[in-house]
């Protein structure tokens, strides 16, 4: 059970939370300029590394606010918390 | 035609009096407060205009994340997101706190009147916070939560206000409506060691 | 006398209380403080159970969580059946009823021993090899048979009629195992302040200091100083000492879980109390003080009844009072199996042989006991046994200069003790994803790095000894250094021997050999292949002998070869313990709406929609659910229906920006919509798929009421907060969920105006001033109300928005009005019937994730001229703007009173060949009292160019013949909408 911290609420357990999966996806756009091959990638490609991974979470059962984690996926160590409009933490 | 008075979620539901074991223990006091409850959602940029006539209406200054804060003529404001706060207060009347607060933040934010969505329990005595530690994740030990702070969390499987109010310790519970009964079931069922008094 | 074997003064058991209980219908007396397996052992009784695979007799092996043999079942009445409980940790008390396991009939005679004679023909891998072919007798035959053979233990019969509760908690430090490690480890941290759990799974804390006999701390012996220790800790507020409590598991961020037993060791618990409470903690630190188990020593014929390990064996005497023999042989490895032999020959037991593999032991405990006199004997090994319920004799050999073993000695014992050393617990540093590091003066891995705040103390991390586990701040007097240890198999020279290695998992050193040989390389196929370490024991004794065993073998050294999984649980735990409370009426959480009380007075019949209980139908006497729907269906087309709608997802979207949001949200057009007015919507995921849809009514310029299905409130305000958040944060919005402020009250027919009118004020509803699709704001039955004209049913419709805790209230007052014009209330099942009869689709039931609103016939919904919203770039995608994809139709069987099963498969042919690709499938079907016949939906290739074709349903009594039809089967010119 993850340990993490909601940059409004503090320290909460993983159960109060959902996550989104990859961050930093950008939207296409506008669609009339957006290849097949782009909207493709957009939809379904995502990384799935071992190691550290930048990813959205909502503390849905909480203070409804998303945000982005920065996480090991091999050790669950959450090396960092940051804002949704934030840039990529210095973090390996 | 006159409106009929709304009926508490749990009128039918909770029992008054002593529930489970009559033993030594001190059951857990619940009692079932008629609260007036609005949310305000402050517009962009205008946090500072939002205090200010929260203060000038209701002598209420307004907490900051996790916290709670009483104002002069007895409205509670909890912080429960980025720019949003829940107020209540003893019900006086049809939708009568949302207008007061609607009138007083025109223009400085989004209300919405929560009154019949939301129920609160308010549960109290010496084995609250034991109790309570039997279905909250949260560290509620006064190293880490006292009066004053109010956080949304789980109760069990049920996302729930909790805000404590005093150091019995008394904590005020503010559930979804169609969750309320269901609350109760579990709230009665996990105080079960200790039994539960409702009144 | 509780038994021949007790001795008379000693140990921590009150002999002044003796306790009665059952094994296998035999009634023994035992004494309070005793383990079943304690005081079975101090009525002579090592026999106490069978292994798993062949059946053999199998004597109590240890005094703690490893033990793999002594597996009981505890019988608390119906209900309370425990399996697979180790006798090692189960308390006795007055009346334990226990029962030995994996036998027929009797655990003195097995019937399925006849597998140990059979035992060369079932090697590793047997059931893999055997069951192949012929390929039909698997269902038949194979798997019925070693279905009936398999399993450990039964379950218990019926529900549980006991009660479990959950407990979280935080603390500073959580300290797991109260020996001397843990004990100072907590002290310490209560010393600065910290919140402490101290957490043991044993009844009493202390660990190894509740059998210590020579040592002296701080100038007192073990138990005064145990005592000592242990009130000073209770005596602050700030510790919570938890015995009887197992650390199962350990997760990331130092989440930690125990299991704590309340009452099973209780005669006659306390009715208020849970049987078992389960713990999560979260701690700023853990410290593991799990302690070290004495590994087995693999030799022939080393599983015989009376084979224990020494220090166990000590520890019986020493804790228990009890003697384990009359005559012990001892197999010692290492240093500590000299002074188990010191404290049983002290105790009166004869010590026939201490038979030493090591060439020399010239540590401190070897010396005193040669000193002593005891019988020892160098370089030699056992290489077999006999005594088929109890062992009675030993074959001891030489080792030679080349390993070979030379000459054998029969050496007649009733014990025989062994000692291999000692494998540090690491279960809970590994499942805490530390490294581990192999120390090959101890032949076990201790705890390396971790990625958590967490750290290991005492013979855990391989720091052997009182003194390195009490830290130089305390004074131990004689607890001299014990060396040795040995892992993998004993040299003999009898091949066909079986020599055990895994105890629970009957897994031979052969085995293990036979895997490698078979081409197994990797421990983790070796360990699924031969099963060692696995089930419940998780390798607690055998781990280390079979990675030695598998690294002699393949010539590579014990690091080379890895270490398994170590898996939670580290010992079982209930399925009540993780329940708790989440069980029958709270398994989940119940919804219900504010008009749910009168449905129930009604007689409703509910159906569970997500969390909510919502009234299915009315069923009047005498009535079964079809005939109470076509009451209500005809009832609502003839007159007018109410239906409880509260459950619907509502949202308050509200800000300057409000209708662009809802533009790029939804496919539909919002700018224009005027203020009263309302709208369907439909919502698209990116990739084009519907995934809700609802009315959405705009109440002033910056403010619109957003409905949504039942079960995508939360997901929709979810998307919502999302696209705000993430995409356009340059919106000026705010959401609301106001699914739980609303009641909303559908009033659907002919008659429904006026069924409205005398209770509505503030609001003109003559056709000309509310018209359909439009919303007003007024009073109904005196309470502020927003009122919508819209119909789900096709008929002149209302939906009553009023503030929930009027809701019941409201409904009454329009119930009242209902009734004289002789309407119905109506549940979700007419509900369905009346909207498929319109062809008005339901997400989730005409869709199913991959459907996009051209195929539902909604492309009329999409905003012209939109240049984005959610979903629309996926919709020109070329496999969505492709032709033959799924459309909606209607279908109608060509016997009108056979109502097509949902999910059926739709079909060109009668009777296609195997492999023919369904064209489609059945989304919704019902008879439809308003046609006087069946009806159904269907998502159909190429659908709306098959109107007027018969296609076919294949069902298990032959094809149904279906006519396909437009979706709309009543009323499609829409007359009816306005009353």
């Amino acid at each position: 059970m993850l340990l993490i911290a909601c940059p409004h609420c503090g320290p909460r357990d993983e159960a109060e939370f959902v996550c989104g999966g990859q961050t930093h996806i950008a939207r296409p756009g506008p669609p009339e300029t957006t290849s097949d091959a782009q909207w493709a990638r957009y939809l379904f490609e995502r990384d799935n590394p071992k190691g550290l991974h930048l990813e959205r979470w909502l503390h849905r059962h909480g203070c409804g606010q998303w945000f982005n984690v920065a996480r090991d996926t091999l050790t669950h160590e959450v090396k960092a918390v940051y804002g949704l409009l934030d840039t990529r933490p210095d973090v390996t | 035609m006159s409106a009929p008075e709304p009926l508490h979620p749990l009128a039918s539901v909770a029992r008054p009096g002593r529930h489970g074991p009559a033993g030594s223990l001190t059951p857990l006091h619940i009692e079932l407060p008629a609260r007036e409850i609005v949310q305000v959602l402050v517009r962009r940029d205008r946090s500072e205009d939002l205090a200010a006539a929260l203060r000038r209406d209701f002598a209420l200054a307004l907490p900051g994340p996790g916290r709670a804060a009483t104002g002069g003529d007895g409205v509670t404001a909890i912080w429960i997101q980025e720019g949003g706060w829940y107020l209540h207060a003893s019900r006086t009347g049809e939708a009568a706190l949302a207008a007061r607060v609607a009138a007083s933040c025109a223009g400085l934010a989004t209300i919405d009147d929560q009154s019949h969505g939301r129920t609160m329990l308010r549960v109290s005595g010496p084995r609250a916070r034991e109790i309570l530690s039997r279905g909250c994740r949260l560290d509620l030990h006064p190293r880490a939560f006292g009066p004053g702070r109010a956080t949304t969390t789980m109760l069990g499987h049920i996302a729930c206000l909790v805000h404590q109010t005093d150091e019995t310790p008394a904590y005020e519970l503010t559930v979804y409506a169609t969750l309320a009964a269901t609350f109760l079931d579990w709230l009665i069922e996990t105080a079960a060691e200790d039994g539960v008094e409702i009144g | 006398m509780t038994g021949a074997f007790r001795t008379t003064t000693g140990g921590r058991i009150d002999r002044a209380r003796p306790l009665s209980f059952r094994f296998d219908g035999r009634a023994f007396t035992g004494c309070a403080g005793d383990t079943l397996a304690s005081a079975l052992l101090a009525n002579g009784v090592h026999l106490a159970g069978r292994s798993f695979k062949y059946h053999r007799p199998r004597g109590i092996l240890a005094a703690g969580a490893e033990e793999p043999n002594a597996l009981v079942g505890i019988d608390r009445g119906p209900g309370r059946y425990a399996p697979n409980l180790r006798a090692t940790q189960v308390e006795i008390h007055d009346g334990l009823v226990a029962e030995s396991q994996n036998r027929t009939p009797s655990l003195r005679f097995d019937i399925a021993a006849l597998a140990d004679f059979a035992a060369p023909l079932i090697p590793a891998g047997f059931y893999y090899k055997t069951f192949m072919q012929p390929a039909g007798w698997w269902a038949k035959l194979y798997e019925p048979r070693i279905r009936a053979a398999a399993g450990l233990g039964r379950a218990p019969r019926g529900a549980d009629p006991d009660r479990y509760t959950q407990r979280y908690a935080h603390c500073e430090t959580l300290v797991v195992g109260a020996g001397p490690a843990g004990i100072a480890a907590a002290r310490a941290a209560a010393a600065r302040g910290d919140r402490v759990i101290l957490c043991d799974e044993q009844a009493e804390p202390g660990g190894s200091l509740l059998a210590e006999t020579r040592a002296r701390i701080d100038g007192l012996c073990a138990q005064d100083w145990l005592a000592a220790a242990l009130a000073e800790l209770a005596a602050e507020p700030r510790v919570t000492i938890l015995p009887r409590t197992t650390a199962f598991g350990y997760f990331a961020q130092n989440f930690v879980a125990l299991a704590e037993r309340v009452t099973d060791h209780l005669a006659v618990p306390d009715p208020n109390l849970p049987r078992e409470r389960l713990w999560q903690v979260r701690a700023r630190e853990v410290v593991l003080a799990t302690g070290a188990i004495e590994r087995p020593l693999v030799f022939p014929e080393n599983d015989r009844p009376g084979i224990m390990l020494a220090d166990s064996a000590r520890t019986y005497l020493a804790r228990y009072g009890v003697k384990p023999g009359c005559r012990a042989l001892v197999l010692a490895a290492h240093d500590d199996a000299y002074g188990a032999a010191l404290d049983l020959a002290a105790a009166g037991m004869e010590i026939a042989l201490i038979v030493d593999p090591r060439p020399a032991a010239d540590g401190e405990l070897p010396r005193r006991a040669m000193a002593a006199g005891l019988p020892v004997r160098m370089s030699a090994t056992v290489v077999g046994t006999r005594g088929r319920l109890r062992v009675h004799e030993a074959h001891v050999g030489t080792i030679g200069a080349d390993g070979g073993v030379r000459g054998v000695d029969v050496v007649s014992c009733d014990t025989l003790l062994m000692s291999g050393g000692w494998t540090p617990s690491v279960h809970l540093h590994s499942q805490a994803r530390g490294k581990l590091a192999f120390r090959a003066d101890l032949q076990a891995f201790v705890p390396g790095a971790t990625p958590q705040a967490c750290r290991s103390v005492g013979a855990c991390a391989g720091e052997f000894g009182l003194q390195a586990a009490l830290g130089p701040a305390t004074r131990v007097e004689d607890d001299p250094v014990r060396e040795g240890g040995f892992a993998g198999a004993l040299p003999h020279d009898r091949p066909r021997a079986r020599a055990f290695v895994d105890f629970q998992n009957d897994v031979t050193a052969k085995d293990l050999t036979l895997a490698l040989r078979e081409g197994f390389r990797s421990i983790e196929h070796v360990k699924r292949y031969t099963t060692n370490g696995m089930a419940t024991d998780q390798g607690k004794t055998s781990n280390i002998n079979a990675l030695a065993i598998v690294a002699a073998a393949s010539g590579r050294a014990i690091p080379e070869v890895g270490l398994t999984s170590f898996r939670q649980p580290y010992t079982p735990v209930t399925f009540g313990a993780f329940a708790g409370t989440s069980r029958g009426e709270l398994f989940d959480p119940v919804r219900t709406t504010p008009i749910h009380g009168w449905a129930v007075a009604q007689g409703a019949i509910f159906e569970d929609v997500g969390q909510w209980k919502r009234a299915h139908h009315f069923p009047r006497p005498g009535e079964d659910m079809h005939a109470a729907v076509r009451r209500e269906c005809a009832a609502v087309r003839a007159r007018a229906g109410i239906f409880d709608a509260s459950t619907l997802g509502k949202i308050e979207v509200v800000g300057r920006d409000a209708a662009e949001f809802l533009e790029r949200l939804y496919v539909n057009s919002w700018k224009k919509l005027e203020p009263g007015r309302c709208r369907y919507g439909i919502l698209l995921n990116e990739a084009g798929f519907v995934i809700d849809d609802g009315v959405i009514g705009r109440l002033a310029p910056d403010r619109f009421h957003v409905t949504t299905t039942t079960g995508g409130a939360a997901r929709v305000l979810s998307m919502m907060e999302d696209y705000v958040q993430t995409e356009w944060p340059d919106l000026q919005i705010w959401l609301t969920s106001t699914t739980e402020q609303w009641a909303v009250i559908a009033v659907q027919g002919p008659k429904a105006r006026e069924i409205l009118a005398p209770l509505t004020e503030g609001i003109d509803l003559s056709r000309d001033a509310f018209a359909h699709m439009a919303v007003r704001e007024g009073r109904v039955a005196g309470v502020p109300a927003r009122l919508f004209r819209v119909s789900f049913t096709g008929e002149l419709g209302f939906e009553v928005n009023v503030p929930a805790g009027q809701g019941r209230a409201v409904w009454e007052a329009i119930w009242e009005q209902a009734r004289r014009h002789d309407a119905v209330a109506y549940g979700t099942e007419t509900m369905h019937v009346l909207r498929a009869e319109k062809g008005y689709i339901i997400v989730g039931q005409e869709t199913d994730g991959t459907v996009v609103p051209d195929d539902l016939g909604l492309g009329w919904a999409i905003g012209k001229g939109k240049r984005d919203f959610v979903g629309k770039r996926s919709l020109s995608r070329p496999d969505i703007a492709a032709p033959g994809r799924k459309q909606l139709v209607g279908l109608l069987s060509a016997d009108p009173g056979h109502v097509l099963d949902e999910g059926a498969q739709i079909v060109a042919m009668r009777d296609p060949p195997p492999g023919t690709p369904a064209l489609g499938h059945v989304t919704s079907s019902y008879w439809s009292a308003t046609l006087g016949r069946s009806i159904a939906l269907a998502l159909v290739a190429d659908g709306r160019a098959r109107h007027g074709q018969t296609l076919f349903a294949p069902m298990p009594g032959g094809a149904v013949p279906v006519a396909v039809t437009g979706p709309v089967f009543h009323d499609p010119e829409g007359r009816s909408l306005d009353g």
